[in-house]
């Protein structure tokens, strides 16, 4: 109690900190900006036509209104498409987001609730295949993947269903890492009540536990939408160039020619990529900050 | 069917997809992978012949492919270190008492939202033009020229570009740890006349230590399989002299697997170069783990 | 829960449902083209009903990255690009003769395997050392004289002593850069100066030495001299950190006299206006005269065996004679096309220079895609860029590439 008291007292003179707190903030402040450096750079040069661009990479737009100019260029180009890219990007990241921490979280619980060799050995499995590159199996995948879409009669190759299905492929392991460390800490007690009840198993998980990972999904959404979002190499071999599902990222490397590139128009296109997460991101920032700091750990 | 085998098998049903798609993407495909290094596949459906342990012994007399292997390593231990120093310092900022804290913890991650050539573009932009400028004005020599085309600070702008991306990440990690600290605990400590940065060595770091074993962990196999910003910063360049051979002075191993597979096309070394890739990295993750977790232990 | 998984699987279901593929699809390499030839390929849907589709990979590697992917699962494209000899012995199974096909009769840069027309000429491409005429006007320097290593050596000299009063930052705006990925310029296009110069189109001697390892070592020395020579003159930081767009800004404002680039560049280079003539001089290497610049098709299409095969070189051929393929070719995608019908000239400056030196007989071949996957652009690329960087010397240049060629025959 005593301690208590002082702590209090302390804190309410917190005078003798105040040039600390000053230094703090402008290094925070420096830091900050040199973080969000490069975001400007691509709004900038947003504003610009190619000849600038290629005349002076870093520079002041000449004429702001050139940013209309090279959306309505993006936006009218056949080649790009940017609002069926945007439909495509969207079914396929949402729907993958849904299965990825839907049974990584599923799969997670039954693997810390049954402390088994085997359900250590199937953990350390995940986790080790955290490891491999991708490259390994990327083109076996391909071969595969049509083999197994002609057998069972689903495409499984520039569908949705399967770059889906990759997604989970892919993305369960980190999930279920980040997930099994959640639950660990999620206290037993509610659980065996429910048992007691007479739940089942299955509504034991979705009426119980499931409420209680709230934090932690929404650490899993964002690792994973970041990544599916911003997916180059695998849409590209499961979706194909031909395919006519195109993500953002494989409209967008439509801008990036071999011998003339459009720098203008990468920019704006990549700017127009951006803006759907960012905006997103700003909007859900409170919880995903918080969804992340409390899951990211326990 | 007893509420016990109806419990199993709720529990087996749950475990299902995931295990599904396990085998399905990753596992077979992998098997394949492994298969097809033993073999001369050229991954254009054609049938291919067994070679034995051929694409391992050409491999291993590749000076590219070991100096990629060589700067693989130093580029994951300076990385290990800047992503986790700068995540730890802005975590301790953005929990202490500065105004808009929470603007700063959600700024730091937004380098995270973009990735692939923009990135890349950005970054070449800012090393070859804003900072030679900035050098030539303020008399640096070492600044007056790009610091990617030299062979002597190329990794320090693969490490410094994806500090810029993942350390936002990482702090958030660092944060949630800080923030689990009960508060009483640093008081008390301040009570007892402990310095700052005492209380942080002392209490702090060994209080956080499953958030360094994840943060290590993370980081290091994001740094073993960096190929983002490598193919977009330096695509591998520039070039230098090894083992009095010319090699690619940034090339990491994934891209010079993906060099190899496509660009020389010889789709069976690559397969046999990602086989190394795998056996290596485990090993290193399997040391870094166990080595954490003892320290854990011992804290 | 349950309800939301069936959702999912519903909406699964539903969009499975993938659209139906064209009747051709063709697999190409060339993004700034792209756009022009799905114009071309609704012009042609609309004439005959045959419907095409275009698929693009952009860069070398992304190229054979898409190709591999379409062809691995199953989806072979009816028609796609090869660039050489490497491109046609991976697919060689599967490529289609179109001997007797009605293009063949009006071109003589068909790909030619096994005595078999197989390959397209998708256009003819040039490369020679583009000049600034007002600049060379200026310093006295006549291009015609411009056809020996001394000539050019004298050259580079007196512009870059008049450098100050010709406004100029660089006598050759020249790239090596591996970070920028301009190593295609050195490794291939440069190094097949040494492999064609002088030849008759068609002769191998050169390349058949390489490919088995050896150079002609007087010959080789030449022209390691040249290379050096052209590094000499060109802006350091160009030569490492330029992108193919600072090279060609660099010519286009008038701050280099010679720029080392192809036609190709046209598109580009008048988004830039330069406001000065622009044409090609011989990249002569040797002591003695050589005088025209490096013309070939840089790729080829080829038709699958076990596609729409007949459709395929039906839509060659229409490509080849109608008014509309050579108005896709010239004016749209502006090429220079390789068919001796087609009367459209091409408007843009490069382009123009490479069909003058077609139609005088001046060119020699281009046989840099006769080397394996890689090699040009990977090894050769690695050497030239240290020597552009100032890390080797001549001689050790000479040696390492020496080195490196020797390399090829294991």
């Amino acid at each position: 109690m005593a301690k208590q008291a002082v702590v209090v007292e302390r804190m309410a003179g917190s005078k003798p900190h105040r040039g600390r707190q000053i230094a703090l903030e402008i290094v925070t402040l420096l830091l900050f900006i040199l973080f969000m450096m490069p975001f400007l750079i691509v709004v900038l040069n947003s504003m610009r036509t190619n000849a600038e661009i290629i005349n002076e990479p870093v520079g002041w737009p000449a004429n702001i209104g050139q940013l209309w100019t090279n959306i309505s260029d993006v936006w009218n180009n056949p080649n790009f498409n940017f609002l069926s890219a945007l439909k495509d990007s969207v079914i396929i990241t949402v729907l993958s987001l849904a299965i990825i921490s839907i049974f990584s979280a599923m799969t997670a619980w039954v693997l810390v609730r049954n402390k088994t060799k085997w359900s250590s050995l199937m953990f350390f499995m995940y986790v080790a295949a955290m490891v491999i590159p991708f490259q390994v199996v990327m083109f076996p995948l391909l071969t595969w993947f049509k083999q197994v879409g002609d057998f069972i009669h689903i495409p499984l190759l520039r569908s949705y269903q399967g770059i889906i299905f990759a997604y989970l492929g892919f993305g369960e392991a980190m999930s279920i890492f980040i997930f099994h460390g959640f639950i660990k800490g999620v206290p037993l007690e509610l659980e065996e009540a429910a048992d007691i009840d007479g739940c089942s198993r299955a509504g034991t998980f979705f009426r119980i536990v499931f409420p209680l990972l709230q934090p932690v999904f929404v650490t899993v959404l964002v690792l994973n939408g970041l990544w599916i979002w911003n997916d180059y190499l695998l849409p590209l071999l499961l979706l194909g160039a031909s395919g006519s599902i195109k993500t953002i990222p494989l409209a967008v490397q439509g801008f990036n020619g071999a011998y003339v590139k459009q720098w203008n128009l990468i920019m704006v296109s990549t700017l127009l990529a951006m803006l759907p997460i960012i905006i997103l991101y700003l909007f859900a920032q409170k919880y995903i900050v918080q969804g992340m700091v409390d899951g990211s750990i326990k | 069917m007893s509420s016990k085998a109806k419990r199993k098998l709720t529990e087996m049903l749950f475990l299902l997809p995931t295990l599904l798609a396990f085998i399905m993407v990753i596992i077979i495909p992998f098997i394949y992978g492994i298969y097809y290094s033993f073999t001369n596949w050229q991954g254009t459906g054609a049938a291919s012949a067994w070679v034995g342990l051929d694409n391992y012994k050409t491999i291993f007399q590749e000076p590219g492919f070991l100096h990629s292997f060589l700067v693989t390593v130093i580029f994951t231990l300076f990385n290990l270190v800047l992503v986790n120093v700068v995540a730890f310092v802005i975590s301790l900022l953005v929990t202490s008492e500065i105004k808009g804290r929470n603007v700063y913890r959600a700024g730091f991650f937004i380098p995270n939202l973009i990735g692939g050539i923009v990135l890349g573009l950005v970054w070449q932009f800012i090393f070859s033009n804003i900072l030679p400028q900035i050098g030539k004005s303020l008399g640096m020599n070492l600044l007056s020229k790009s610091l990617i085309s030299n062979k002597d600070t190329v990794i320090a702008t693969m490490v410094i570009v994806n500090t810029w991306q993942y350390a936002g990440y990482i702090m958030l990690i660092y944060v949630a740890a800080i923030q689990g600290i009960s508060k009483s605990v640093m008081e008390a400590a301040e009570v007892d006349g402990a310095r700052y940065w005492t209380r942080v060595a002392k209490i702090q770091i060994p209080l956080m230590a499953n958030a360094f074993t994840i943060s290590l962990f993370l980081t290091l196999t994001n740094s073993f399989k960096m190929y983002d910003v490598n193919v977009a910063l330096t695509n591998g360049g520039p070039t230098t002299v090894f083992m009095m051979k010319p090699v690619q002075a940034s090339e990491l191993l994934a891209l010079n697997i993906y060099q190899t597979a496509f660009k020389y096309n010889n789709m069976a070394a690559g397969q046999a170069k990602a086989v190394i890739f795998f056996v290596v990295l485990t090993i290193f993750s399997v040391i870094q783990v166990s080595y954490n977790k003892r320290k854990e232990i011992e804290a | 829960m349950k309800k939301i998984l069936a959702l999912c699987a519903a909406l699964v279901m539903v969009l499975s449902a993938t659209s139906a593929l064209a009747d051709l699809v063709i697999c190409q390499n060339k993004v700034e083209i792209t756009a022009a030839l799905e114009a071309f390929a609704k012009v042609y849907e609309e004439k005959t009903g045959v419907p095409v589709k275009v698929i693009t990979g952009g860069g070398s590697s992304d190229y054979n990255t898409v190709l591999k992917a379409e062809m691995q699962s199953g989806r072979e494209p009816d028609i796609w690009v090869i660039e050489g000899p490497t491109g046609y012995e991976l697919w060689a199974d599967k490529i289609a003769s179109q001997d007797g096909a009605e293009w063949t009769k009006y071109t003589s840069a068909a790909y030619i395997a096994d005595g078999k027309v197989v390959g397209f000429p998708v256009a003819v491409e040039g490369y020679g050392m583009a000049y600034n005429k007002d600049i060379l006007d200026k310093a006295g320097i006549d291009p015609a004289t411009l056809t020996n290593f001394d000539a050019y050596k004298a050259a580079f000299e007196k512009l870059d002593s008049m450098k100050a009063e010709l406004g100029l930052d660089m006598v050759v705006s020249m790239v090596a850069g591996t970070t920028t990925g301009m190593t295609w310029v050195t490794g291939l296009h440069n190094f097949n100066v040494y492999l064609t110069v002088g030849n008759e189109r068609n002769d191998t001697t050169y390349i058949d030495q390489v490919l088995a390892g050896q150079v002609d070592a007087e010959r080789f020395h030449q022209y390691c001299q040249y290379v050096a020579l052209i590094f000499q003159y060109s802006d350091p930081e160009m030569l490492i950190n330029g992108t193919q767009d600072s090279q060609l800004a660099a010519f286009a404002n008038g701050k280099a006299a010679f720029y080392h680039q192809g036609n190709w560049m046209d598109p580009s280079l008048v988004t830039l206006n330069p406001s000065f003539e622009i044409a090609y001089a011989p990249h002569a290497f040797l002591h003695e005269d050589t005088d025209g610049i490096l013309v070939n098709p840089p790729s080829w299409y080829v038709v699958n065996a076990n596609g729409n095969t007949e459709e395929a070189i039906a839509f060659l051929d229409f490509l080849a004679t109608s008014e509309e393929g050579a108005d896709y070719m010239v004016n749209k995608a502006a090429m220079v096309p390789a068919f001796t019908n087609v009367t459209l000239a091409p408007a843009t400056p490069l382009s123009k220079s490479v069909m003058e030196w077609n139609a005088a007989g001046k060119t020699y071949d281009w046989q840099q895609y006769k080397l394996p996957d890689g090699f040009g652009m990977g090894t050769l690329g690695q050497i030239y860029e240290l020597l552009a960087s100032g890390a080797i010397d001549v001689d050790t240049f000479e040696a390492m590439m020496i080195d490196a060629i020797a390399g090829i025959a294991k």
